[in-house]
């Protein structure tokens, strides 16, 4: 006998811990792709939620430079509104998530009218004096406070806002460094502030610091491997520049130094006509590389693509002297991908195969259905193959194995496949050709 | 007469380096890639060689270590349009560095000195 168990439970025994149901919740969504803004919603609804914690409310601090500043706010306004909401939040069926989508909800409704209120509460970190909530993170030391209105260590213009006797000041530390701040509060019921209550609100004040920890660590390796990238960038078109820029330097200087022959005059200004057209190339090909824009893939009918491109005077040209056989089946499905981009891939992988091709020989072209799901378009050459090394570098940008290439050709098709859902596959081996696969979505043919 | 060998893989620029050199008064040898240089080195003798980096096929840091097994005495020049080889210690084996320019004076005048020191 078998029994089948949900891997996420959307709701959990009514004897199961809340320790247990609090911790699992967090940690579900942590392995959601979420941003950081729903991830601190998450902890803010495990907090106030009544399969939570169930603080009434909660506000949320992150720290901006040397300020602590509010960035969220979650509760309701009035007890009215808290009857109505838990009313709702307590009928059967409703899980975490649909808590949470409501509270998202619930949110961007009140931080319309509240945003003005809440950017007026930014603290400095660096002031000695602080009081209540900043003086939480200045010790790193969670803070309950009971009967505020006679504590002098309250913000007072804090305290008229929340308007409360008791709250509890959670800071968000990682790595002892200071995230932010969470403030809890029961402004609506007036309940106490156990003991028990404050142990499971520092575990999601733990977790709140060092997912902004990760978050910002992550923000910091994506803005370096951006500018590594760019880096290499600038070097490649400095590279790509500065040759066609010397030979016009060097052939202008001979012109100006030579007394020149009608016939070397004409020979270098035609060189150096040349060599601009070249430079206007880069620079075509570059922008248009970094003007590629993910469009939604479209169903095509891909056969009559494939022969306005072997149909193509560039292509014909090159193919002068070598065979290219394709095999495409009528009814082949249709596929998902861009139409132009489709053409522009093809072509360049068309392009590649013909340049590597020796005269007389042969390069194949075919199209087959894989299974329902998926088509296959091959493009093989007789080319001299690639060893591991090239196959190794051949998606990276800017390297090219032709003596004017731009090293951009194969990782725009990789680019188009993946935008389209799909994907690339390339078998070669020195000496025996090249095969470039691709995979693309199928889509059957609706009828006729 | 000085025998030059230049390794370029750039065509135009070849024919600019070829004419400029030949008229300072070198004998100019010009090949594209680094397999053929290689063939030259073994059946010419040569006094200089002037060799870009990054060339299809083998590049030139590849080339200047063969080079440098078979024959030490050779001076090479890097003649390159990166400048961020530089620190590459592999092209620390050459005698000099030369980020590409449109005056080629530098280009000369390290010929000259190389030259005189041997």
């Amino acid at each position: 006998m078998i029994e089948g168990y949900k891997l996420q439970p959307a709701n959990f025994n009514p004897d199961t811990p809340k320790e247990f149901v609090l911790l699992s919740i967090i940690a579900q969504s942590f392995f959601q792709p979420f941003s950081l803004e729903d991830n601190l919603l998450v902890i803010l609804t495990a907090l106030t939620s009544g399969t939570g914690i169930g603080f009434n409310r909660a506000m949320l601090f992150l720290k901006e430079g040397e300020k602590l500043k509010a960035a969220m706010w979650l509760g309701p306004r009035s007890p009215e509104e808290a009857e109505a909401i838990w009313t709702m939040l307590s009928s059967p069926g409703i899980g975490y998530a649909e808590v949470v989508e409501h509270n998202r909800e619930l949110i961007s409704q009140t931080m319309e009218s509240l945003q003005p209120k809440l950017k007026t509460f930014s603290y400095s970190l660096e002031d000695d004096n602080s009081l209540l909530p900043t003086l939480a993170v200045r010790r790193k030391e969670i803070i309950l406070v009971k009967e505020a209105r006679q504590e002098t260590l309250v913000d007072l213009k804090f305290l008229d806002f929340i308007q409360v006797d008791s709250f509890l000041c959670l800071p968000l530390v990682a790595h002892n460094e200071v995230m932010g701040e969470i403030v809890v509060d029961n402004g609506i019921t007036h309940a106490p502030i156990n003991t028990k209550d404050i142990e499971l609100a520092s575990l999601c004040a733990l977790l709140a610091g060092n997912y902004i920890y990760t978050t910002s660590l992550y923000k910091k390796v994506v803005e370096m491997e951006k500018m590594a990238a760019l880096g290499e960038m600038a070097a490649f078109v400095s590279h790509q520049l500065r040759n066609p820029i010397v030979a016009i330097g060097g052939f202008t200087q001979q012109l100006l130094n030579n007394p020149c022959n009608p016939e070397r005059c004409q020979r270098n200004l035609n060189i150096i006509q040349e060599e601009i057209r070249h430079l206007e190339e880069i620079i075509y090909k570059l922008s248009h590389f970094l003007k590629i824009k993910i469009k939604e893939p479209i169903p095509i009918d891909f056969k009559p693509l494939l022969m306005r491109i072997l149909e193509r005077p560039d292509i014909k040209a090159k193919a002068e002297r070598k065979t290219i056989s394709w095999r495409i089946a009528d009814d082949s499905p249709l596929i998902l991908c861009d139409p132009l981009y489709f053409e522009e891939a093809v072509t360049n992988l068309l392009d590649n195969a013909l340049d590597v091709t020796p005269p007389g020989d042969k390069i194949y072209i075919r199209a087959c259905p894989k299974n329902k799901k998926w088509l296959t378009v091959i493009i093989k050459d007789s080319g001299p193959g690639i060893d591991e090394k090239g196959r190794e570098k051949m998606f990276s940008p800017f390297y090219s194995t032709k003596e004017n290439g731009m090293g951009l050709g194969l990782l725009f098709v990789k680019r188009v496949m993946e935008t389209s859902g799909g994907k690339i596959e390339v078998q070669s081996k020195p000496g025996h050709g090249t095969m470039v696969k691709l995979y693309f979505k199928a889509q059957e043919r609706g009828p006729q | 007469m000085k025998k030059i060998l230049l390794v370029e893989d750039e065509k135009m620029l070849s024919l600019l380096y070829e004419e400029e050199l030949t008229k300072e008064g070198y004998e100019v040898a010009v090949v594209h890639d680094a397999d053929s240089a290689m063939e030259k080195v073994k059946s010419e003798k040569f006094d200089l060689i002037i060799t870009d980096i990054r060339m299809p096929g083998k590049d030139g840091i590849e080339l200047i270590a063969s080079i440098m097994g078979m024959r030490k005495d050779i001076p090479i020049i890097i003649n390159t349009a990166y400048q961020s080889y530089k620190d590459d210690f592999m092209t620390w084996a050459a005698d000099a560095y030369i980020t590409k320019s449109s005056s080629l004076n530098e280009l000369k005048e390290t010929i000259k000195e190389l030259l005189k020191e041997k």
